[in-house]
């Protein structure tokens, strides 16, 4: 069966699409909208990855790779935050979907495929999250070749600074602060936060990712936003 | 007491994380407390300033891992395959080692198969032979078998694709084990899969330049979306990729997909005049921050001076954003 007989219905990728989300801050509800799309994009979905997955079971690799196509940006993102580096989000992205291929085999339809990839992609980053804090690098900070400290996270900034140097200055101090007092979070803390903020999941889904409970992951989100605001006011 | 429910709660208000009726009684104790509602100020900030500076995957960055993963499972086996093709026929040993009469049954049963197979193989192809004499010549509309899908296994190619001019009916001649002749109007399923077909698997590019084209005025479907997408990223035409391009257009705005594809187009692209092309579709869309970020590398590093002055000049008309 030829790969073109797939029909993409919604990519998943679209959820994670920030700068939509960030520039309707000016909203009453902000996260509301990303919220919505986020879960109708993962039902349309679902109808439609049954087949794939199916099909990619039966080891036809092409259904795999649209499955891949569907969540890899956001499996991408998810990974890049959370590590901090371009090398090491690609070693996630690369770890975990092979992972998800060579065990499709064992994937039952109990939960839906976009919360299976999740929970294989969170277990990676959490593994790395808590190796990195054993090894003491506790803030995202790596040397340059002159021996210079600079946060990883910096490199990242985005590419919207555009001609004003000041406002470039100011974004990157605030990435900064920020990326300081997000690795100040426990892994798990982290993980909900990032989920949650940046991924506009349900508190539910975020649960059922980290095989834990919607009230757990409550109380972890509360945790890590008021360690989050003390770092950062701390900070000013 | 009221206050620290709802100062409790504020956190999951931003987040919409509260239930219908909980919301309802955040919101009415908010419009009476003046100190709630300067919490709820605060925790929106917050909320605003945590989302400013967000760390984007570049689409150079998806485009390598989806090549590194692409090459990686080339040689990966899936585990599920593996308990199928050994465990199962494990189990099966086991048993016919327990008990002779079953294996004289497989036995029997596999010889038996093996001569039906070589029977039928013997006939088929005889029959072919015979066929090839009648190519077949396939209509819409006026009989029932438009709509029965095309086998595409069965296609070994395709080898003309016309228009009939001022009408939207279309005549696809293709070759399966005979050659054989689809007319049909454009909305035809089996019409649009031949074209699908053709846009990516044909040799002669003149064939894989007509059905891009006339994909472009097939219906917005998602599948012939899929295939300019193809066809742009992989055809080793560029005629047939700038067609794609055109195709592609009418989605720039409106599906992010195609715009990181024409965005990958921009890079990676070996003619200019693609790229070309490519850039004056993004233009509209330049404020986007993956748009931003390639015309500055375009700017730096293009091959083509006008490629990379019209780059500039789009880098310098854009408005400063938040």
């Amino acid at each position: 069966m030829p790969a073109d007989s797939y029909a993409i219905a919604n990519p998943v990728g679209e959820i994670s699409r920030p700068r939509q989300t960030a520039h309707s801050s000016g909203n009453r509800n902000p996260t509301l909208y990303s919220d919505m799309r986020g879960s109708l994009a993962a039902q349309g979905n679902r109808i439609d990855d049954t087949s794939l997955i199916r099909e990619a079971q039966q080891g036809n690799r092409a259904a795999f790779e649209v499955l891949v196509r569907h969540y890899d940006q956001s499996v991408l993102r998810l990974a890049l935050h959370l590590t901090g580096s371009e090398s090491d989000a690609q070693d996630v992205y690369q770890e975990a979907f092979l992972k998800a291929y060579k065990n499709l085999g064992s994937f039952r339809f109990e939960c839906s495929f976009y919360t299976w990839i999740y929970r294989i992609v969170t277990n990676l980053c959490l593994d790395h999250l808590r190796k990195r804090n054993v090894r003491k690098e506790d803030a995202p900070v790596a040397v340059d070749a002159s021996g210079e400290e600079y946060s990883r996270l910096e490199q990242f900034a985005d590419a919207r600074s555009g001609a004003n140097p000041e406002r470039d200055l100011m974004r990157r101090e605030l990435g900064r602060k920020i990326g300081a007092a997000l690795s100040r979070l426990t892994p798990r803390e982290r993980m909900v936060f990032e989920l949650k903020h940046y991924h506009g999941l349900k508190l539910r889904t975020v649960g059922e990712m980290l095989n834990t409970t919607e009230e757990t992951a409550k109380n972890t989100l509360f945790r890590a936003t008021q360690k989050l605001r003390g770092a950062l006011a701390e900070m000013r | 007491m009221k206050c620290d429910w709802v100062r409790q709660n504020i956190l999951f208000y931003v987040y919409n994380e509260v239930e219908d009726d909980a919301r309802y009684e955040v919101e009415q104790h908010l419009a009476r407390c003046p100190e709630c509602a300067t919490e709820l100020k605060a925790a929106r900030k917050f909320h605003a300033t945590l989302s400013e500076t967000v760390a984007e995957p570049t689409p150079n960055l998806l485009a390598a891992s989806r090549m590194r993963l692409q090459e990686a499972l080339e040689t990966t086996q899936q585990g599920g395959l593996w308990h199928r093709l050994i465990l199962e026929p494990m189990t099966w040993l086991r048993q016919i080692r327990m008990s002779p009469a079953l294996a004289a049954v497989i036995f029997i049963v596999g010889f038996g198969g093996g001569i039906g197979a070589t029977y039928n193989f013997l006939a088929g192809h005889s029959g072919s032979y015979t066929a090839t004499a009648y190519p077949a010549e396939l209509t819409s509309g006026s009989s029932g078998n438009s709509a029965q899908p095309v086998d595409s296994s069965a296609i070994t190619g395709i080898r003309s694709v016309t228009q009939e001019p001022g009408s939207n009916q279309v005549s696809i001649k293709y070759d399966t084990v005979l050659t054989q002749e689809a007319q049909g109007s454009l909305n035809d399923q089996r019409i649009q899969q031949l074209l699908l077909f053709a846009a990516r698997n044909n040799y002669n590019s003149g064939v894989r330049m007509d059905s891009v084209d006339l994909l472009t005025q097939a219906p917005d479907d998602a599948s012939v979306r899929e295939a300019l997408m193809y066809a742009l990223q992989n055809d080793s035409n560029p005629g047939v990729r700038l067609k794609a391009l055109d195709g592609l257009s009418g989605f720039v705005r409106q599906d992010p997909r195609v715009r990181d594809g024409i965005l990958r187009a921009l890079i990676s692209d070996a003619n200019s005049g693609v790229r070309m092309q490519a850039l004056r579709l993004v233009e509209p869309m330049k404020t986007d921050s993956n748009v931003r970020s390639v015309l500055t590398r375009l700017a730096q590093t293009d091959q083509n001076v006008s490629i990379r002055s019209q780059a500039r000049t789009m880098l310098a008309q854009m408005p400063e954003m938040d």
